[in-house]
């Protein structure tokens, strides 16, 4: 690296984890961005205050990642920055890099890693291990992924610069997406089995519960994502009958 | 008091969905467990916390969409519940958990319209606005979510406290009424994944297992 970030590195890896602070339609996470990679950009010019403004500049416009994987982007910014890499290439290494970065970890993490986790610790719950070790096993857990992506994002953008996705190629995040997410329906079915048997389950509920469990299991099974609000609405709406059938009786 | 120490803690846990750190620990189990502890009645947050999750399981707080959310419609949930003695009362906490949930999705895309408001134009942008603007709109979304779960425990607790006594099944009906709801996110998270013609062979693994585990333990 031409100049240094130096002490700058950690405030901007710990400044990540504010990175959509100030997420909005326009910019989308720009600002956070920027707010991020500012204490190493200090530094990097910490000679030239007019160039320190300019690649703010650069750097608050829009932009956008999933929040963990934005860290690939803000190590190898770090780097390019740090390597004098003139403005325009800056820019079209972000508009390369913001649409795999967000696809890739809403996939891995949102749909993928999360689910499992969640459904191990609900899993834990409804077989009857104290409600302590379910939370505590979710929070350690989950965040043993969380901090290992953000670490290993931030270290190989700073490592390979625009070259990162060769990185990204190597790990083959899509692949171990796709192997998550068969571990999620075995997980799908063992959470499935604790409701049904598991203590305060849809067996102690009766045949009746069970049945309807069933059918609602197979109607969003069907539908997908969009029978969830009608359901959230049916579910409040029940509530609200039971009550007010119980209010006149 | 407890109420501003609640609606504190909702705000903080607001803060996680998006804003700061995302340790998920705004995901309802862990809510559930936190705002149980704060009112204490830690059985019925860890249980609310557990019916709403499952609900949740298939919302996250993915890029610009809107999704409800779970933190504080968590908070708000355990703590009106918890104002009666009822078990039974876990239905109308839920019921409003799920309510509040929508109520705070809208409030995001609120603060997020007003977040683009005053961020810095990329033209005239500096350091000094990028961080007042940045610090400023973390602050907001403390806020917001200190006054949405103050304003959800004030309304929860007296529906809850006016309606409790009226709710007419016993425990045991009540968990299946919210496991069939919950039933359906199960169904979307299958689907999601690739289906049940696709997950068949791991899904009934899963099952297997699950039923052994609750003879088990």
């Amino acid at each position: 690296m031409a100049r240094s970030a130096g002490p700058g590195l950690l405030a901007t890896f710990l400044r990540s984890f504010v990175i959509q602070g100030s997420w909005n339609y326009r910019t989308m996470i720009g600002t956070g961005f920027c707010f991020a990679l500012l204490p190493s950009l200090r530094r990097i010019f910490k000679d030239d205050p007019a160039a320190l403004e300019r690649s703010v500049r650069r750097h608050v416009e829009h932009f956008n990642a999933h929040p963990y994987l934005s860290n690939v982007a803000l190590g190898a910014i770090v780097r390019l920055e740090s390597d004098e890499v003139d403005d325009q290439a800056i820019k079209r290494f972000k508009t390369a890099v913001r649409g795999p970065l967000g696809g890739l970890g809403d996939s891995l993490v949102w749909a993928s890693w999360l689910p499992a986790v969640s459904m191990v610790a609900m899993s834990l719950f409804w077989l009857g291990a104290p409600p302590w070790v379910a939370v505590a096993t979710f929070v350690v857990v989950y965040n043993l992924g969380h901090l290992g992506l953000r670490t290993w994002g931030f270290r190989a953008g700073l490592r390979n610069g625009r070259e990162v996705g060769r990185s990204l190629t190597r790990v083959d995040l899509a692949a171990w997406t796709e192997r998550l997410r068969a571990v999620d329906a075995l997980l799908l079915g063992t959470l499935a089995g604790a409701l049904v048997g598991g203590e305060g389950g849809l067996v102690e509920s009766g045949a009746l519960w069970a049945g309807l469990a069933l059918v609602a299991f197979v109607a969003g099974e069907l539908a997908g994502q969009r029978l969830w609000r009608p359901t959230a609405v049916a579910v409040v709406a029940a509530v609200a009958l039971l009550t007010t059938w119980g209010l006149a009786s | 008091m407890e109420l501003l120490l609640i609606s504190l803690l909702g705000g903080v846990l607001a803060l996680d969905g998006t804003s700061v750190g995302q340790f998920m620990v705004s995901r309802p189990l862990v809510a559930g467990a936190l705002a149980g502890w704060a009112v204490g009645e830690p059985a019925t947050g860890v249980l609310i916390g557990a019916v709403l999750e499952l609900y949740l399981l298939v919302s996250f707080p993915s890029g610009g969409a809107r999704f409800p959310e779970g933190a504080s419609a968590t908070v708000v949930a355990v703590a009106s519940a918890a104002v009666v003695e009822a078990p039974e009362a876990a239905a109308l906490g839920v019921a409003m958990g799920l309510i509040w949930g929508q109520v705070g999705g809208f409030t995001i895309s609120l603060l997020r319209r007003m977040n683009g408001q005053f961020v810095p134009e990329p033209a005239t942008a500096s350091s000094r606005t990028v961080s007042i603007a940045h610090r400023l709109a973390l602050g907001f979304d403390l806020i917001r979510g200190v006054v949405l779960t103050f304003g959800g425990v004030v309304i929860g607790r007296g529906l809850v406290q006016a309606l409790a006594g009226s709710w007419p099944l016993p425990m045991d009906d009540t968990s299946g009424l919210l496991l069939v709801g919950g039933a359906v996110s199960a169904g979307i998270l299958l689907r999601s994944l690739g289906g049940f013609r696709r997950r068949s062979v791991l899904f009934a693994a899963g099952l297997a297992l699950g039923f052994i585990g609750t003879r088990l333990f």
